[in-house]
């Protein structure tokens, strides 16, 4: 099977590799904070005034130590994390100890995954739609109209757009909630009022990613398509009569897909690291307040296992778009 | 009878460069005509005008490329039609079914993510009213192809998968599948090895044998025009300064310029040191004045810096624009008429 050994293989074995590489960064990048987890947890019950015994407090120490799994050599650790992790465990939360990270995960995950991939496919999908046809009739006043618009939106931070709809549409016309993903208080039965708290309290993070999100697409697919109307290929079916909607879609959209694509599966992977100052903006209970909280208090396990989480998703989506890359572009094959 | 006619035809590339404008007069007063089923040759060296003369023809007049004056006309059916005050909905109504064009370069204008088939069916099926009649569109390809004697299994293929000689056959194919009356082709074997080049100029000959229509080749390969061309025109410097049947053209040019480049021409069995014309074309931005030939023209005179020579009769078909070769063919002429007596 060649198509096993000489395409198939050596990507798997890459994607294995990149992994193991993540796997030992995230392992070794929380040991160079300054945050040290165990004083954290030593600081929080002194804190409350009770007195303890120094050798008590070595004591605890000790077991701190023990339970989070920060005994030994780094090296010792090191085997142990990989020994947890083969078994798909990521340890305990430090600040919310013994509550799992897997657990923790997965209440933030579908909040996240439901947030970010409808804004990611949905400003994917519009952006380069608007973005094609924009660059194919771009002497027209409305699609420079368009890409003006697009041309304001994109550099402003997504936080700043983020502030400006909540003081618009959450204080001053107060339509949508302040924060959170649902109402304090609701239980979670399925019926049609949750569904629409959920949404309710989802749309401004929603706006607030799908319009810097579509704007980016939408900029980067009118340069690509505006780059290719000079193709030869293009003129040449110009020159033919080839209509309009035809060469816009088979001939220019097409081909300016191709990157567009891994560009999609990358966001795709990405989703899974949260969208860290949005989430934070609008606190909401997704993977990117999960993972800001464990930095501020030096939870390793937390982190480990989110900052893992999305390494894995990222090679994953690029081992896809690997495999299917040739139905897209029959120039590449498998090889 | 002239199926085209080109009248004082002007096509500059206005360039901007430092808040000046600049004119690159790549087609500068050009006329000619090219008659039914003929093969009429333009031939010169690379930067002369010729691929800007043939996008003219083909109405394809884009930014920076601008149309400056002069008229291009095609004669469809009893109907004349000047292709360049046509709106881009009627010229591609010409295209195709009238007019059809062969590109330079036979990778690149292939839609590199679509199988040949397909690019035959967007072609087609922008003329011919292919989707309400199943079966209409896959029967006029395959005969087509057939008649070409390709492989139909080509349909299937992408352009990448192709030989370089094989993506040129079906360029010519696909500009021939809905018999054209007039196929203008650039350069169409320019990329390829010269046993390829054969087969490809005998197909485009095979082509107009059968179809009996006009084309009009552009190419600087000489040899070529030999081959397949009954008319050459030569041009210089974006003027057409010669043009006569090929065997006047090989045989008696009467331009300078044209005297260098047959000249220049390797011929078997002769192992003479071979003269081609001293120093380089001049910038198509700043002509010299005059004949823009004179500062490379070792038989200048005073005129020739002076005036432009006009593409005037010189023989029976043979036109030059020179003020040496005119004078001379004045006697030739007289003579020749006198021994026709």
């Amino acid at each position: 099977m060649p198509f096993l050994k000489r395409y198939l293989l050596p990507r798997i074995v890459q994607y294995l590799v990149v992994i193991f590489i993540g796997g030992t960064l995230v392992f070794i990048i929380p040991r160079l904070m300054p945050v040290d987890p165990v004083q954290q947890t030593l600081q929080r019950i002194t804190i409350q005034g009770a007195f303890l015994d120094p050798r008590a407090i070595e004591q605890i120490r000790e077991t701190l130590l023990e339970l989070y799994g920060l005994k030994g050599s780094l090296m010792e650790q090191y085997f142990a994390l990989w020994h947890r992790l083969l078994r798909g465990d990521f340890g305990p939360s430090y600040v919310q100890f013994p509550t799992p990270v897997m657990t923790l995960i997965k209440i933030s995950l579908p909040w996240t995954v439901g947030l970010l991939v409808t804004t990611t496919v949905l400003s994917w999908t519009v952006g380069n739609i608007l973005g094609g046809i924009a660059a194919y009739y771009s002497h027209r006043r409305w699609a420079q109209l368009m890409e003006n618009v697009a041309m304001v939106i994109r550099p402003i931070p997504y936080y700043i757009i983020a502030l400006a709809l909540l003081l618009l549409l959450a204080y001053a016309v107060p339509i949508f909630p302040v924060t959170g993903g649902f109402s304090i208080g609701r239980s979670f039965v399925l019926s049609w009022g949750l569904v629409l708290d959920i949404l309710k309290h989802a749309f401004l993070p929603a706006l607030s990613l799908a319009i810097v999100g579509t704007a980016t697409w939408f900029m980067t697919m009118r340069l690509l398509v505006s780059n290719l109307l000079a193709e030869d290929y293009i003129v040449y079916a110009q020159i033919a009569g080839v209509q309009d909607g035809e060469i816009l879609y088979n001939y220019a959209i097409r081909n300016a897909m191709l990157p567009q694509v891994t560009g999609l599966t990358l966001s795709l992977g990405q989703i899974f690291g949260g969208a860290l100052i949005t989430e934070t903006v609008f606190s909401y209970p997704g993977l990117g307040t999960l993972l800001y909280s464990s930095i501020n208090s030096g939870d390793y396990n937390l982190m480990m296992g989110i900052t893992l989480l999305s390494v894995v998703a990222i090679a994953t989506g690029v081992l896809i778009m690997d495999l299917i890359y040739p139905f897209l572009d029959p120039r590449i094959r498998y090889e | 009878m002239d199926v085209l006619r080109v009248e004082g035809l002007k096509a500059f590339y206005i360039v901007e460069s430092a808040g000046e404008q600049r004119a690159v007069k790549a087609v500068n007063d050009v006329s000619l005509s090219v008659r039914e089923n003929e093969v009429l040759g333009i031939a010169g060296e690379s930067g002369c005008g010729k691929s800007t003369l043939l996008k003219s023809l083909l109405g394809n007049i884009r930014p920076p490329l601008r149309h400056m004056g002069g008229k291009v006309t095609y004669l469809q059916g009893e109907r004349e039609v000047d292709i360049l005050s046509l709106g881009k909905e009627e010229r591609q109504k010409l295209m195709w079914q009238h007019i059809s064009y062969v590109p330079q370069g036979s990778l690149s204008v292939l839609n590199p993510v679509r199988r040949i088939g397909d690019t035959f069916r967007s072609f087609v099926g922008a003329h011919l009213e292919i989707k309400k009649e199943p079966g209409r569109f896959e029967s006029l390809v395959k005969r087509h192809l057939e008649d070409l004697g390709l492989p139909v299994d080509t349909l299937k293929a992408y352009p990448h998968q192709l030989s370089g000689g094989m993506r040129q056959r079906v360029t010519i194919a696909l500009a021939t599948i809905l018999k054209p009356r007039l196929i203008l082709a650039d350069e169409p074997s320019t990329a390829l090895d010269v046993v390829v080049q054969r087969g490809v100029i005998q197909l485009l000959r095979d082509i107009q044998t059968e179809q009996r229509n006009t084309i009009v080749m552009v190419t600087h390969d000489m040899a070529i025009h030999a081959n397949i061309s009954d008319r050459v025109a030569i041009m210089y410097a974006g003027r057409i300064i010669e043009e006569a049947p090929v065997e006047q053209i090989f045989m008696k040019p009467l331009h300078p310029y044209t005297q260098y480049l047959i000249g220049s021409l390797p011929r078997i069995g002769d192992k003479s040191h071979r003269i081609s014309a001293p120093g380089a074309p001049p910038s198509l931005v700043s002509l010299p004045p005059g004949c823009a030939f004179h500062p490379r023209c070792p038989q200048a005179k005073p005129i020739c810096r002076q005036e432009i020579p006009a593409l005037s009769l010189a023989a029976k078909e043979h036109r030059v624009a020179c003020f040496l070769a005119a004078k001379e063919d004045a006697d030739v002429d007289s003579t020749e008429a006198a021994g026709s007596r």
